[in-house]
């Protein structure tokens, strides 16, 4: 208080403030008591001190700085920036329309903004939340062009011999039935060895996590994710050391691990100890193994020694994997999980960004306009004494209070945005959970906000300055022209907007294109009645024989339901959740040394399964009872495109091949064509699938069911009918192949919704901008338009002067734009589908679309000139 | 005129340091004030008043720092011929327009 004081008073005046204030408060205390004089003084010392800061802010006018100094002149200075503001807010409110425009436009723009700044930041740019993040990596299988994981085999040997990680870790993520106080549900858990949570970093939030004597004491062991720990459990402490049931099995969990927002434990309900047995051959290969990399050790040499295990163990299981070029190689972490997400991030920031851009160019061009109808009011200012630098001054303060309000709205736009992206985002966009509105965010609204004023004060005020300086006080009449420099700006602002709305419109317009095309793509299954349901039978109650009469009865059961036709069972369904994908070598065909086995999906199904779901035969035969016999030999259907990949149009039937890299097995005989379905995604191409018969050992299991009734009651039915036979089963992810082609294509979906709005409203802002340069061209050009029409002029032609004035505008700036946009489309390649970064028919359509749009935003000002009333513009002029 | 006219506090105030003659310094003016208004006068009040009133060449003040081997530091006022006018002004202007009211107010 004394040092504002200080600052505030020359030094005597305080002297003799604080004397004549004990002064009194010895009167004070002899009346009032000590409490009360002293409460007394505080007051009043606070009291000078805002009296004082008020007096500095308010009392002399502008033109007298009192007293003189720096400080003071600083505070003189604020104060005069205070009035600007005041004055600009005033004169805003009297244009509410101009003023909400500019505020929603920007406001938008700056709030999308910091949300993607927000979310590029989370999923792209942050180390992942775990321990020393940066050296963590997987270590994978790489055969030519695939990636696939390590077996147990694998696992173990990398564990025992490997000295450049600080530590390694495998898991394999399950799906599981838990049953918990009489609620049997499937959930996700991960099956991990007990260097896992150390390898990470994580700790527990109660009990303890897994140690190496969990790995030997049977897979009882069972830690608890916080998230399902607290909706299952309430957060009950008391959960340790408690038995649950997983796949009919009682295990004891010995701990909860503490919230994460770790892209690894994402829906993931709870983790168990892995107990793999020992591994009788190499594979097969299912495990996730992660590594942190000793900060001493190189990468090249890490990288070396994975290589130089892999070639010591090879010869060990040569006899089941043959194999030779397959390696193991480090992949980053971080990279794996963010994988193709960083793209589209970036196309929608490249979006938001846009129409950030053109909001802030509408606004400049909005208030250059605004200049330009107030020139009378600025020249008036400049004769009465005022400088440029000070009417430069109020209308840069006029940007300042729209930008600051826009930044207010931005804060909001941005929250809720997120709000949205998170919630909506959750599945298509990983680490989605990481995403917050925090510091630097904030930091970059502050940045962009700045930005924002200066691209939208700076202009305005130049031209302003210039009609206030350049033209004096005979500026009342009507057709003065603002002069050459000040009519350019504004088509040159508008032009940029097309110039920068034009690639964001191709944007849109080649993603809704590819996902168009992706709509169309045939997923080679009746999509509406066939209806597929997850069920997984826990091998301690499924003997192999009882698991057999269990899927038995389940189809008689289903059968017996009104409307349905057909009930079978496979492995994995369309379009994307393949279960297994093999690698073979054909008889015909041998692989050369130097080429990497073909792959393909391995779809196991039951006989049933292609009447099921209506797959026609081409050729051969269909799987039959024979064919599911132990003692069979192994057969296989292939579809068309496996046909077609291998032997053209000849025959497949009886050809033959052997699976898995396996030189000893016995050979695997073709048996049947049937027409092609996607296994592997929608946008994958046609590489050919085969069918083999489903073992009676495979206890997770797709029911699939055709039915003439629709999903939405035959699914309670099938949890009803599957209960019936056992009440502890779940039936789970009930969809009918139309639903899971239609979450498949999410991505591409949420994609084009996002960048489709981010071009509408460039698109719009632009129109806006055409249609108010326009407008403004034929009121000033009002005497001209009138003359013309006097001499006999034809209004036609009048107004198609009108449209050809704009669409030079226009024409400038989509020819920019194109030009842009065939530049950076090439980035999207990834994320497009079917359709070429540079798709002639959406170059030629979007412009035409755009100038189309831009003529109908010329037309309203054109039928207003060619409408205008020679008489009363001549009289008026 | 509007810029010349007095806020009822500095009036106050002046008329205060006016009766206090040689010995008007913010602490008689606060209880001299007190004394009238029977309220309670806040100090940083008044010596704003006094730095407004000095601006405007109302009062002139005098630093009167002989007792600083005591510590005692006192700024006194006093009235310029100005603001003698400017009070006279105001007391006649009130004058005139009291004029004839007593009877309309009746007595409070």
């Amino acid at each position: 208080m004394r040092r504002l004081l200080k600052w505030l008073l020359p030094e005597a005046d305080l002297r003799a403030f604080e004397s004549e204030q004990s002064e009194l408060h010895d009167a004070r205390r002899a009346r009032d008591g000590d409490a009360a004089a002293a409460r007394g003084r505080r007051a009043d010392r606070r009291r000078l001190v805002m009296r004082l800061v008020a007096d500095r802010l308010r009392a002399s006018r502008p033109s007298a700085p009192p007293d003189g100094g720096g400080r003071v002149g600083a505070v003189y200075r604020l104060r005069q920036i205070g009035q600007d503001l005041r004055h600009s807010a005033r004169s805003l409110l009297r244009t509410p329309g101009l003023a909400t425009t500019i505020v929603l436009t920007v406001g938008l723009g700056l709030g999308a903004t910091t949300a993607m700044v927000s979310v590029i930041r989370a999923v792209v740019v942050r180390p992942l939340p775990y321990r020393d993040a940066d050296r963590l990596v997987l270590v994978r299988t790489q055969d030519g062009d695939n990636l696939f994981n390590l077996s147990v085999a694998d696992y173990q040997a990398l564990d025992a011999q490997q000295t450049s990680f600080a530590a390694v870790a495998a898991s394999q993520q399950i799906s599981v039935t838990v049953a918990v106080n009489g609620v049997v549900e499937r959930q996700r858990a991960r099956v991990v060895t007990a260097s896992y949570f150390s390898l990470l970093g994580l700790t527990p939030v109660a009990g303890r996590l897994l140690d190496r004597s969990d790995e030997h004491a049977g897979g009882r062991a069972v830690v608890l994710n916080a998230p399902y720990w607290r909706t299952r459990f309430g957060g009950d402490q008391s959960v340790v050391g408690s038995a649950v049931t997983i796949d009919g099995t009682a295990r004891t969990v010995v701990g909860v691990l503490s919230q994460t927002n770790g892209p690894l434990e994402q829906d993931i309900a709870l983790f168990e100890v892995a107990d793999w047995p020992t591994p009788q051959r190499k594979g097969p290969f299912f495990l996730t193994v992660l590594a942190s990399v000793r900060p001493t050790v190189p990468r090249q040499a890490a990288a070396a020694e994975l290589e130089a295990i892999d070639r010591r163990i090879f010869p060990i299981w040569q006899s089941s994997y043959q194999d030779d070029r397959a390696t193991w190689v480090m992949v980053d972490l971080k990279s794996r999980i963010v994988g193709t997400a960083g793209e589209p991030l970036w196309l929608v920031s490249a979006g938001v960004a846009g129409v950030l851009l053109i909001a802030c160019v509408n606004a400049a061009s909005l208030l250059v306009a605004r200049a330009l109808q107030r020139r009378r009011e600025l020249a008036v200012r400049a004769a009465l004494g005022a400088s440029r630098g000070q009417i430069v001054r109020g209308l840069l303060a006029e940007s300042t209070v729209l930008v600051g309000a826009a930044a207010a709205m931005a804060t909001a736009v941005a929250f809720g945005a997120l709000r949205v992206v998170t919630a909506f985002g959750t599945g298509y966009i990983p680490r989605i959970d990481e995403v917050r509105l925090a510091g630097p965010a904030l930091w970059w609204l502050a940045g962009l906000t700045g930005l924002g004023a200066i691209v939208i004060g700076v202009l305005p005020a130049w031209s302003g300055s210039r009609v206030a300086g350049g033209v004096g006080l005979d500026v009342g009449s009507r057709t003065m022209s603002e002069g050459p420099a000040s009519k350019r700006t504004r088509r040159v602002l508008v032009a940029a907007e097309f110039a920068v709305a034009t690639p964001l419109v191709v944007a849109a317009g080649l993603i809704i294109g590819s996902l168009n095309r992706l709509l169309h793509v045939d997923v080679g299954m009746d999509g509406q009645h066939v209806i597929t349901a997850s069920i997984s039978l826990p091998a301690a109650h499924y003997s192999t024989a009882a698991a057999h009469a269990f899927w038995e009865r389940t189809r008689a059961g289903l059968l017996a339901e009104p409307g349905v036709s057909g009930v079978a069972f496979a492995d994995s369904r369309p379009p994307v959740d393949a279960e297994d994908i093999n690698n073979f070598d054909l008889e015909d065909r041998p692989t050369r040394p130097d080429e990497h086995q073909p792959v393909c999906p391995w779809i196991a199904v039951t006989e049933e399964f292609f009447k099921t779901t209506g797959l026609a035969l081409v050729r051969g035969r269909l799987l039959d009872q024979r064919d599911f016999a132990s003692t069979a030999p192994p057969v296989i259907l292939v579809d068309r495109a496996w046909a077609r990949r291998f032997f053209g149009t000849d025959d497949v039937v009886g050809r033959r091949l052997r699976e898995g890299g396996c030189a000893t097995c016995p050979w695997t005989t073709v048996i049947g064509e049937v027409a092609t379905v996607k296994y592997l995604g929608l946008e994958a191409p046609d590489e050919g699938t085969v069918y083999q018969p489903i073992d009676d050992s495979q206890r997770e299991r797709f029911l699939v069911v055709s039915s003439t009734r629709p999903a939405s009651t035959l699914g309670p039915a099938l949890g009803v009918a599957v209960h019936a036979l056992d009440p502890d089963l779940a039936v789970s992810g009930i969809a009918t192949i139309d639903d899971l082609v239609s979450a498949s294509i999410a991505t591409p979906r949420y994609l084009s919704v996002l960048v489709g709005a981010f071009a509408l409203t460039a698109l719009l802002l632009s129109v806006v901008g055409i249609y108010g340069v326009m407008t403004h061209f034929v009121t000033r050009h009002a005497r001209d338009i009138g003359i013309r029409l006097a001499l006999g002029g034809a209004p036609e032609r009048i107004g198609r002067m009108v449209i050809a004035n704009g669409l030079k505008v226009v024409l400038t700036g989509v020819a920019l734009g194109l030009i842009a946009a065939a530049l950076l489309t090439r980035l999207m390649a990834s994320v497009l589908f079917d359709v070429a970064p540079t798709d002639l028919p959406t170059f030629l359509g979007v412009p035409a679309l755009m100038i189309l749009i831009a003529v109908l935003a010329c037309l309203l000002p054109a039928r207003r000139a060619a409408k205008v009333e020679p008489a009363v513009i001549l009289r008026d002029a | 005129m509007a810029r010349d006219a007095l806020q009822p506090f500095e009036l106050q105030v002046l008329l205060a340091a006016l009766r206090l003659g040689d010995e008007a310094y913010s602490v008689p003016i606060v209880i001299e004030l007190e004394k009238h208004t029977r309220r309670r006068v806040s100090q940083a009040a008044v010596f704003i008043a006094v730095r407004r009133l000095e601006a405007r060449g109302l009062v002139t003040t005098r630093l009167d720092d002989r007792g600083t081997e005591t510590g005692r530091v006192r700024r006194y006022v006093r009235l310029t011929p100005d603001a003698k006018r400017l009070l006279r002004e105001t007391r006649d202007l009130q004058a005139r327009l009291w004029h004839g009211l007593d009877r309309l107010l009746g007595r409070g």
